[in-house]
């Protein structure tokens, strides 16, 4: 692998910390009250939509930016007053941010330079990091004349060649084409797991915060939505939002009222178009909330196109990725609902009309006002 | 470009009445001669404007520094040739102004630079009111030289002056009657006089260097002399030589504020090359020497600017 040549003496890596953290600019805020412990060593996503934060928590934990009020640990201790340059954290940002007068091997060499690292460990380190990540050819040019890859690489390169206590990651794929986007995740986990080091990666793409980080945390304007493991967040969303997010495609989340003709097992949430029947487990919590309305969550994986369904939509447009299939459908309202085809199952054409059914009633419910996940 | 599955496209050859474009009768060259005499055509009106207004006096005023200018007016000029280029460039008037005018570069420019990026770099913070600096910081660019040099003139009156008071010069002789702070005196002005325009260069040159790049060296653990030595003065250097030739090229041109001031006094401690000049065209009528001096002053800034470009570009960083 092409990591093989970094290779610590320490081990370095340290648990970060934000207690009550709260970013305001004027009246908007930024991040608010957030609280999250991402051990030493671990690998956490910050994922959200764009504008929900998670650069700004990702600049706090810095010290690009000082937070309005609460505290922010690094290794256990207070670092809010500790200015950027001293905190021991390498970021790599989401342009790279590489100096464009410097050729590749004086940008890796930047940080080392900056902190009175001897000559010959600088070129060691140089010399060790760059091979690792196959850059050792490319050390004499400039930023603008290597590709978008291997400018990546060398951000990269000039955050690990300092062997910093945490790195922090700005979106570090979204300026690289899909294929190598696919690469360059398998080769950041791997490198996690050689240096060890705790990395705190924001990123919108909830592809990557699946399959990279070892835990992921939701915001959403500025407030933390839900901290776990892919599976958990993947499986057991916290709220609505969370459902929405996650997956791909995402949870279909469909509001409607609660109807029943009064017989046992009838329970229905109604939508425009139909309804969908709750299973009893579900509907006895709907009746021991005593609640009249109701946010219904549905994988597409788990809604089926079925002539004897119960909720008629109208087939807007088919996605074909070659081993399966979605299928957008329109319900009357307008709102949309996506539909994960099994392989061999036939494809409907775009305009025709379709039933669909959900069976064995895979949903998660969520409270019409709070948008919390309701626990059957 | 061309689909390779589309119909053929019909030549214009098989179409009678139709002149095929692109490679014609005369072929390749007629072609480039056609594009060469329309490119002629774009740039004849600037042509001529620069003929008659920059090449033909150019041309003329070397000619000019071959006569002699008779001592007389309306006598012949008398052709001498280079002798008359060979007596000025030689001669001890002429050798003693090159000197002052390259202390008045050495005074100005550097000096200049430096403190018009101090301000910019001063400037350029996200702070409450901070606008009104740099409008104060550039205001200078608005003002001539002829109103620059009436301010200096009274705050360094030995009666009334400010500065004369300050330096316990009051009552004594001016400062500007001293032969050794003359010289000095006329650089604060022209330094003053130039800073505006300085401003608004750095000023503009830093807001192009990306905050994400002095984030990034923050992080690297670089302190705020190393962020800007070897982040943001790299950025900015296309900038800095431009303004370092610019201002050198200027500084050799200097005049306003000379002849307001000092009229290259006192006994010739502020004539500088441009004055001499002057003096030699105007005062003494001398056409033929002030046309070598013109000559010498194109030579002398074109050779400064070529060795400028040869020995400082190389440290300028372009783009990107």
């Amino acid at each position: 692998m092409p990591l093989d040549g970094v290779r610590f003496e320490v081990p370095r890596s340290a648990s970060v910390g934000l207690e009550g953290v709260t970013k305001r600019y004027g009246d908007a805020t930024a991040v608010d009250t957030m609280t999250l412990e991402i051990g030493a060593g671990e690998f956490l996503v910050l994922l959200g939509p764009s504008g929900c934060g998670k650069t700004t928590a990702l600049r706090l934990v810095a010290g690009l930016e000082e937070p309005t009020t609460g505290l922010i640990r690094i290794d256990g201790e207070v670092v809010n007053d500790i200015d950027a340059k001293d905190r021991d954290v390498a970021m790599v940002f989401q342009s790279y941010a590489l100096y464009p007068h410097l050729t590749v091997r004086r940008n890796i060499e930047f940080p080392l330079r900056a902190r009175h690292v001897a000559a010959e460990d600088r070129s060691r380190l140089i010399a060790e990091v760059s091979t690792s990540l196959q850059i050792a050819d490319l050390l004499d040019r400039r930023p603008a004349e290597i590709s978008g890859g291997q400018r990546q690489r060398v951000a990269l390169a000039r955050a690990i060649v300092r062997q910093p206590r945490v790195f922090l990651m700005d979106e570090p794929l979204s300026n690289l084409d899909a294929q190598l986007r696919v690469e360059m995740r398998a080769e950041l986990v791997e490198l996690h797991e050689r240096l060890g080091t705790t990395i705190l990666y924001v990123t919108h793409d909830q592809v990557e915060a699946m399959t990279m980080g070892d835990r992921i945390a939701i915001m959403e304007r500025g407030v933390l939505q839900q901290v776990g493991i892919p599976q958990e967040v993947h499986d057991r969303p916290a709220n609505a939002f969370v459902a929405g997010f996650i997956g791909s495609p995402p949870m279909n989340i469909l509001r409607g009222a609660l109807a029943t003709t009064g017989g046992a097992g009838d329970m229905q949430v109604v939508v425009a178009g139909g309804g969908i029947p709750l299973p009893d487990p579900l509907a006895a919590v709907t009746r021991r909330r005593g609640l009249t309305s109701l946010i219904v969550g549905v994988r597409p994986e788990h809604v089926v196109i079925d002539p004897g369904g119960t909720l008629s939509a109208s087939v807007m447009m088919v996605e074909a990725l070659g081993h399966e299939n979605h299928v957008a459908c329109r319900l009357e309202g307008g709102k949309l609902i996506m539909v994960r085809l099994a392989t061999g199952e036939p494809i409907p054409r775009p305009g025709e009309r379709v039933m669909l059914s959900f069976p064995g009633g895979r949903l998660q419910l969520f409270d019409p006002v709070t948008e919390v996940r309701l626990d059957v | 470009m061309s689909d390779p599955g589309a119909a053929p496209v019909p030549t214009a050859e098989a179409r009678p009445g139709l002149r095929p474009i692109g490679p014609g009768r005369f072929g390749r060259w007629g072609r480039s001669l056609r594009e060469a005499t329309l490119g002629y055509l774009f740039i004849l009106p600037a042509l001529a404007v620069f003929g008659v207004f920059v090449f033909y006096p150019l041309v003329k005023t070397v000619i000019l520094g071959f006569y002699r200018t008779p001592p007389f007016p309306n006598l012949p000029s008398q052709f001498v040739g280079l002798s008359q280029y060979r007596s000025v460039i030689s001669s001890t008037a002429f050798l003693e102004s090159l000197w002052r005018t390259v202390l008045f570069v050495l005074f100005t420019v550097p000096i200049g630079l430096a403190l018009g990026l101090g301000l910019a770099v001063l400037a350029n913070q996200r702070l409450g009111g901070i606008q009104i600096f740099r409008t104060i910081f550039s205001s200078t660019v608005a003002t001539s030289v002829a109103v620059a040099s009436v301010i200096f003139y009274t705050l360094l009156n030995p009666e009334v002056g400010l500065f004369s008071y300050w330096l316990g010069r009051q009552g004594g002789a001016g400062i500007l009657s001293n032969p050794t702070l003359a010289l000095p005196a006329v650089s604060v002005v022209t330094i003053w006089q130039n800073l505006g325009f300085t401003f608004i260069l750095m000023s503009a040159a830093l807001q192009g260097v990306p905050d994400e790049l002095l984030e990034a060296a923050r992080i690297d653990g670089s302190g705020q002399w190393h962020r800007f030595w070897r982040v943001t003065l790299p950025l900015l250097s296309p900038t800095v030589f431009f303004a370092m030739v610019v201002g050198t090229i200027g500084a050799f041109q200097a005049f306003g504020q000379i002849d307001l001031l000092t009229q290259g006094g006192p006994s010739n401690h502020t004539d500088v090359l441009i004055y001499y000049l002057y003096q030699q065209a105007f005062i003494f009528n001398d056409t033929g020497v002030a046309a070598v001096l013109s000559v010498v002053l194109f030579v002398i800034l074109l050779i400064l600017t070529f060795i400028q470009f040869r020995f400082f570009e190389r440290r300028v960083f372009y783009g990107r």
